[in-house]
Formats: structure tokens, C-alpha cells, sequence
């Protein structure tokens, strides 16, 4: 098995003595190629494990390990590898987005030229007009270019569709897969479950500083419930589906159920060989619903 | 370090063109009048001797008010420059840092591969070349009106109180420097402390020529060791600098030690 890209332990961050930790014990490993989605309400701890990681803020306890450099000791030299994305984008809005690249590239040259060129025609961006004149989708496409400029080896990255519209953020996850395909990983922060499901191999939920639950995407899509609709030709047996156990009956119509299961589906495919059915058909996996069972187990 | 200094220099180029323009006009509007007042001198000297001496030491320290020393240094070099390009350095000072940190600008920077430490070196430099800039276009500037006006003193003097008036500045600035390198708590009170490092320290020196049990706590303070008329008469003594060097760079070793492990804060 390779090393970890990111590698946590014990990771612990406390706002000052008597104040309640903001991140306390958190472990977890993030394996090249893999994006790790960290999901979590607001408050959770999401930003502080990433301001952490980039070193802005000093961890109160624990260690971590970006390609094997210690966060705090090397942390310039792991800054070489690595693009960041900040939760709120700030950016300077007396410069233009040309100039603000040009910023970032004279601090850190990017490793191929053209690159940002053909990232801000991937992105459609605006570079010449003045960031404060920019619409906040605007400003996450530059965001996300300074991000992305020097092809990083790791992204650490905060709610980083935030604003963007579906067409852009369709071209993030395409970038995303061209990262993670030549052996780069991600860590992104996010609220948004279905932008996670749509971009994570494996999620970690964190909630009041803790780490609930780590999962693998496809896991989670095992366990989940299925939903079907079903159009039956004569009488709806909508007394004995109700009856499968793990089924919920969620809509019934004239001829017409909508169904979701939980576990084995012989039971239910039992009940409808007994029946005339006309059609049935599987609604897309929403794993919305698994996410929020796992944020509620963590609930006292 | 030289990307840091050359966008923080593109990105204030106008509020550093407005300064300059600003300075540039109160040079011009104070020597201007010196030929009308030239002629006037003695009579005016009469008067102002009539002034008791802790309030004229306010003014002044030479008490030959309207020659041509005793005019550039009323006028220009004891007070106003020093408190102009003071302010110019207490707000790079504050601002350098505070309000990147501010504006959370501060990561973009941090997640490059750029140390803390090179980082607010670079800010420093870049605060530095700012009041270079403008107090020495003010005081090449004055050097030129007073050859236009007539003021009779020697241009290498008035160069050398200029530089004494930046690296006075630069003391200002150093002290906001390392307060809102400080974090939350310093950057609050750095106008506060540094406005009373500059103006207080200015009061206490002026009147501790007639109260003599403030010679002592006015050695702390940079007009202490900042004497615009023995500057603009070539008397001054260089060791004085010293002090200022050493709160410049005394000051900004702190401002490192401070800024190199805290916590950035976050909007």
C-alpha cells in the first residue's frame, strides 16, 4: 500500500486556554489519487482542519504530514506542492484577474506557461476587468485558477464550487479527475452533500470538532436506499410493499407507487411477482438522505 | 521577497502618487511666502521672543525664528514634515500586514512557498521604499524652493535633515509595524500607541527644555534625538541615529518573533 498524501494524527486545535477545542483528536489519512471529501455543518471544524494543514494556524496538539514534510516545521517547502482554495475567496479588488495571476505566478512560477491561459478558457474567465467589478461566480473561477495554475500535487480545498454555475462546475470536476489521475489527491471541505457525492472517493463527517464516521463513496451507495417507481396495471398492493421491512411507501398514485428500500430487495420483487406490473424503474442513488443519517447518529 | 514589494508597491501607486502631490504642496505653500516674510524678520523675531519660552519651544528649537534656519526648521523640519511623513509610515505600518490579514489576503500570500518571516520582511521593504520615496521627493523638493525663494542654506543640510526626518518616520512606522504584526490585540491599540510614541513624544521633548524632570522619560522618544535646527545648520550629531536604528530594527526583530508562530486570523 503507498504512503498517505496527507496523513493526520491527533490533530487538536484550541482557540485559547478554557475554550472548547475547535478540532480535537482528529486522525485520517488521504491516499494519492483519492479525493477526500470533509463534510460537516457549519462550525464543525471543516476550516480549521485546513487552516491548519496550510499552517495559519498552530495546531494545539497531534501532528500532520503533507507528503511525508511535517506541517508546521516544512511548511514553506510542502506550500511547492500544493494549490489552496479559501472558503470565502479573498482576492485583491483593485487589481485585475491578469494581474492578480500574475501576482501569484511571480511569487510561485507555474511549472508549464500557457497553463493559466488554457485554464482561464476552460473556465471562460474574466481577467481583464477589475476583481471588485466581478460577480462572486467570477471571483471563484479566479480562485480556482490560483489554485490549479501550478498543476499542484495536492488540493486543499474549501467549498470550492461555491457560486459557480453547473456548467463551470462540471469543468471543476473534470479537472478534479485530470488531478487525481496523474496521482494527485484532494481534501475539500463542503456542506453541499451532493457536490461531494458527485466528486469523493471517500468522506469523513466531522461534526463539533470530532471526526463521526469516515466511508467510501461506493460503501455508502451499497447501503443505501434504492427508490423505485412502479406502475402497476390493475390494484396497487400497497399494503403488503408497506409491510417489506427496511420500505418506506413515500408516494402512492393511480396505479403508481414510489417506493424506497433499505437491504435485500427480494422481499419486494416477491410482492410484485404477485402483481401485474407494467414498469418499474430505480431513481438515481441520492446519498443526500445517507449523509444526513450519518450527521443524526452523531446527534446526542 | 521582490514580488511581495513590487505588487504592494503597484497596488498603493495611487494613494503614493496622492501623498507625494499632497507633500509636495505644503512644501510649496510654505516656502512660497518666505521672500514676504524675509524682509520682516527682525520685527517678527521681536514678536515672537514675546512668547514665553515652553510654549515657543512648541514651535521651535532655535529661537531665531525667521532666519533662514530658524525658518525652514519652524516651518517645516521641526514639526509638520516629521508629523506628515510620520503619518505616511504609521499607516504603511499598519496597514502592511493588517490589512492583508484583514482581508484574508494574507493566505493567498501564505500558501505560496514564502516564509512568514520573508514575508514581513518584503512588507517592511516595501513600507520602507514608500516613505523613502515621498520624504525624499519632499525634501529634494525643498531643497529646489529654497533655492527659488532664496532661503540661503546649504542643500547637503537640508538632504541630511530630510533623511533624519524619514528614518524619524520610519521609528513611527516601525513601532505600527510591529504592533499589528502583534495580531487582534496589538493592531487595536497600534494608531493609539504609535500616535503617542510620535505626537506625545514630540509634547514631552518640547517641554523638557523648561521642565527639567521630563529629561528623563523624553530619551525614550524619537524627537529626543531628532534636532532639525542643529540638522539644517550641519551641527547635528550622527550618533543620535543610532536610536533610531535600533527601535527600526529592534522592532522589527519583535514584530517577527511574534508574527512567525500566531495564528492568522480569520474573517
Amino acid at each position: 500500500m503507498s504512503e498517505a498524501a496527507i496523513s493526520i494524527r491527533g490533530l487538536s486545535k484550541r482557540y485559547g486556554a478554557g475554550r472548547p477545542f475547535a478540532l480535537k483528536d482528529l486522525s485520517l489519512d488521504v491516499m494519492p489519487g483519492e479525493v477526500y471529501g470533509f463534510l460537516g455543518p457549519n462550525g464543525a471544524g471543516k476550516s480549521t482542519t485546513i487552516r491548519l494543514l496550510m499552517n495559519f494556524i498552530q495546531p494545539t496538539s497531534g501532528s500532520a504530514h503533507i507528503f511525508g514534510k511535517d506541517i508546521v516545521k516544512d511548511s514553506v517547502s510542502i506550500r511547492q506542492s500544493i494549490g489552496y482554495l479559501s472558503g470565502e475567496v479573498a482576492l485583491y479588488p483593485k487589481l485585475t484577474g491578469r494581474e492578480f495571476l500574475d501576482y501569484m505566478a511571480d511569487l510561485h512560477p507555474p511549472r508549464r506557461t500557457g497553463y493559466v491561459k488554457e485554464l482561464s478558457k476552460r473556465f471562460s474567465a474574466n481577467l481583464d476587468m477589475k476583481i471588485r467589478d466581478l460577480s462572486k461566480g467570477n471571483r471563484q473561477k479566479i480562485g480556482l485558477l490560483q489554485a490549479f495554475m501550478y498543476k499542484p500535487k495536492a488540493l486543499i480545498l474549501d467549498e470550492p464550487t461555491s457560486g459557480l454555475d453547473p456548467l463551470m462546475q462540471e469543468e471543476f470536476f473534470i479537472l478534479l479527475k485530470e488531478t487525481t489521475k496523474a496521482g494527485g489527491c484532494v481534501f475539500v471541505s463542503s456542506h453541499n452533500l451532493a457536490e461531494v457525492q458527485r466528486m469523493c472517493d471517500r468522506v469523513g463527517f466531522i461534526r463539533e470538532g470530532e471526526l463521526i464516521s469516515q466511508q467510501n463513496i461506493a460503501e455508502v451507495a451499497a447501503v443505501a436506499a434504492r427508490t423505485f417507481d412502479i406502475t402497476f396495471i390493475n390494484d396497487v398492493p400497497k399494503k403488503e410493499l408497506a409491510a417489506i421491512p427496511g420500505a418506506k411507501v413515500l408516494k402512492t398514485g393511480h396505479m403508481k407507487l414510489t417506493i424506497s428500500l433499505r437491504g435485500d430487495l427480494a422481499p419486494l420483487f416477491k410482492v410484485l411477482a404477485g402483481a401485474q406490473v407494467a414498469g418499474i424503474s430505480q431513481q438515481e442513488i441520492n446519498l443526500e438522505e445517507e449523509f444526513l443519517r450519518f450527521y443524526k447518529k452523531g446527534m446526542p | 521577497m521582490r514580488p511581495v514589494i513590487k505588487w504592494t508597491l503597484l497596488q498603493r501607486r495611487s494613494s503614493i502618487i496622492w501623498w507625494c502631490a499632497g507633500i509636495l504642496f505644503f512644501v510649496f505653500l510654505t516656502l512660497v511666502f518666505y521672500p514676504t516674510i524675509k524682509d520682516q524678520s527682525a520685527q517678527l523675531n521681536k514678536s515672537f521672543d514675546q512668547i514665553p519660552q515652553t510654549a515657543r519651544q512648541l514651535f521651535t528649537d532655535t529661537n531665531d525664528l525667521f532666519s533662514p534656519i530658524g525658518y525652514l526648521s519652524s516651518q517645516m523640519f521641526y514639526l509638520m514634515m516629521p508629523l506628515l511623513v510620520g503619518v505616511l509610515a504609521i499607516g504603511q505600518g499598519m496597514s502592511l500586514i493588517g490589512r492583508e490579514e484583514r482581508d484574508s489576503t494574507i493566505e493567498l500570500l501564505l500558501a505560496r512557498p514564502i516564509s512568514r518571516g520573508r514575508l514581513l520582511l518584503a512588507k517592511a521593504g516595501a513600507g520602507l521604499l514608500i516613505v523613502l520615496l515621498v520624504g525624499a521627493l519632499a525634501t529634494l523638493f525643498t531643497a529646489l524652493m529654497c533655492r527659488l525663494v532664496g532661503l540661503d542654506i546649504a542643500t547637503a543640510n537640508i538632504l541630511m535633515a530630510g533623511a533624519a526626518v524619514i528614518l524619524m518616520a520610519l521609528n513611527f512606522g516601525a513601532v505600527a509595524y510591529l504592533l499589528s504584526a502583534m495580531g487582534r490585540a496589538g493592531r487595536g491599540a497600534a494608531i493609539g500607541i504609535s500616535a503617542v510614541y510620535a505626537l506625545g513624544g514630540y509634547i514631552l521633548v518640547s517641554l523638557s527644555g523648561s521642565v527639567s524632570w521630563l529629561s528623563w522619560p523624553a530619551k525614550l522618544f524619537p524627537f529626543n534625538y531628532y534636532h532639525s535646527n542643529q540638522l539644517l545648520s550641519g551641527s547635528y550629531n550622527w550618533t543620535n541615529s543610532l536610536y533610531f536604528i535600533c527601535v527600526i530594527a529592534g522592532c522589527l526583530l519583535l514584530a517577527w518573533l511574534a508574527f512567525r508562530r500566531r495564528d492568522l486570523l480569520s474573517n
